[in-house]
């Protein structure tokens, strides 16, 4: 979904890891907790490695996955922006990307969830990257 | 001084003019609004607002001989904002509030909920009896599931708040305190000229939105939902309390709907005065503080005629 997908662990030699977005209750909804672990093999993997997805941008985005004690595993997740170590994040640029990784999300989710009702929701509330279509 | 109060712009502040007070609630710094002499009234807030929501309540209840406290959340208004979602609970929340009372050893209170003011603020009275007079509910729940249809619903509020989505809409974007709230009034064109930026201003960064987006996470939907004890106690002990209590209502609330909500508290509360309507949708205080000021002060006017 718009250009987002898993890709290796990418170099880090002379990049550093942005956080952008922080997620404390990925289970919240279990369903999105079971697409994180179906897609990153988090059973498997635990907290091994986080996952990698590239997003439209270019960009690749580390998800960092947190367990807790008494919790399924994941219970959070971390964002992450894999860039150039001294350079700033282009903020406009990873807005339009985490927009873009929450349409790839929603539809792994699948229904009663849906890729539409999140659009409408960011028309609702002005998100820019909602308007540009992403 | 914290610094929100510091920054915030001149404009705000000439509606704001009330002295910052501020005490620990369960670790917490907790700011609230103390002024006047009499009964105490104890105005509660809900998500994303704080406090500024009574900016036009507090001096007309002042003027009719009544103290009144003003209390903002944790995690909302002038009060701290731990970072940490763990650290905010529907219990502890309601603690909080129990501290502040018990803090100021406030008697015969009348609480006035809004939103989350309402669980948390009902829930306070029915733990502490001895020290209420009396209830005034606006636009809240105080039952299971669901708590208004809306609320079960993908688009716009569950979606809103999902995993990744909340903390991506409500945190980078702030969009509860922002078009949420531009959204639930009637006058838009008031609300954006004189309140919009007092509500976003206290919520700068991401990190301070933290519960505009777990908040709704504790709204009972299911069976497995971490709120079903509390809500299941509350409603119980509601339909036993005989406090004297006030119901007033927007007539355009479309989330908390009157037909729905404020018939089912009269249910609840069959000796209850009210429902009272006045134009409003959700955040009916930013459309009608007058009269609901009028409202509250001629109810506690009523109940000291009777002794109450």
């Amino acid at each position: 979904m718009a250009g987002v997908t898993v890709v290796p662990r990418p170099g880090t030699e002379g990049k550093r890891l942005a956080l952008v977005l922080t997620e404390d209750r990925v289970g919240h909804y279990p369903e999105f907790r079971d697409y994180f672990a179906r897609v990153f093999d988090l059973d498997r993997l635990g907290l091994a490695e986080p996952g990698f997805v590239q997003a439209p941008s270019g960009l690749t985005y580390a998800l960092v996955f947190i367990g807790r004690s008494g919790e399924p595993f994941p219970s959070g997740v971390e964002v992450y922006a894999v860039i150039d170590a001294l350079e700033p994040i282009d903020d406009a640029a990873v807005d339009s990307d985490l927009w873009a990784i929450l349409e790839w999300m929603i539809a792994g989710v699948g229904a009663p969830w849906s890729v539409g009702d999140l659009q409408e929701t960011g028309r609702l509330y002005r998100i820019p990257a909602a308007s540009t279509g992403s | 001084m914290s610094q929100e109060l510091l920054e915030l712009a001149r404009g705000i502040r000439g509606k704001w003019p009330f002295a910052a007070h501020y005490v620990r609630v369960n670790g917490w710094r907790m700011h609230y609004v103390d002024e006047g002499t009499g009964d105490p009234v104890l105005l509660l807030h809900g998500n994303p607002t704080w406090g500024f929501l009574y900016r036009e309540v507090i001096g007309p209840l002042v003027r009719s001989g009544r103290r009144v406290i003003v209390p903002d959340m944790v995690g909302f208004g002038l009060s701290e904002k731990p970072a940490r979602e763990h650290a905010h609970t529907l219990d502890g929340n309601i603690a909080n509030l129990v501290s502040l009372v018990r803090q100021l050893d406030l008697t015969r209170v009348t609480v006035v909920c809004h939103d989350w003011g309402g669980p948390i603020g009902l829930s306070c009275a029915m733990s502490n009896p001895t020290r209420v007079r009396a209830l005034v509910v606006m636009s809240t729940w105080a039952w299971l599931r669901p708590p208004a249809e809306f609320h079960t619903r993908l688009f716009p509020w569950r979606i809103m708040h999902a995993p990744l989505v909340g903390p991506y809409l409500l945190g980078r974007h702030n969009v509860l305190a922002r078009r949420g709230v531009y959204l639930s009034v009637v006058d838009r064109d008031k609300f954006r000229r004189e309140a919009l930026a007092a509500y976003d201003a206290v919520l700068p960064d991401t990190e301070t939105r933290l519960l505009t987006w777990v908040w709704p996470r504790w709204i009972p939907l299911d069976k497995d939902a971490r709120a079903l004890a509390r809500f299941t106690w509350l409603e119980t002990e509601l339909a036993k309390s005989q406090l004297p209590t006030l119901i007033i209502w927007g007539r355009e609330d479309e989330v908390f709907d009157a037909g729905t909500f404020a018939e089912r508290f009269k249910r609840l509360l069959p000796h209850a005065d009210g429902p009272h309507l006045v134009t409003g949708r959700h955040f009916l205080q930013e459309d009608s503080a007058p009269e609901i000021a009028a409202l509250i002060a001629s109810f506690l006017d009523r109940l000291d005629r009777q002794g109450g």
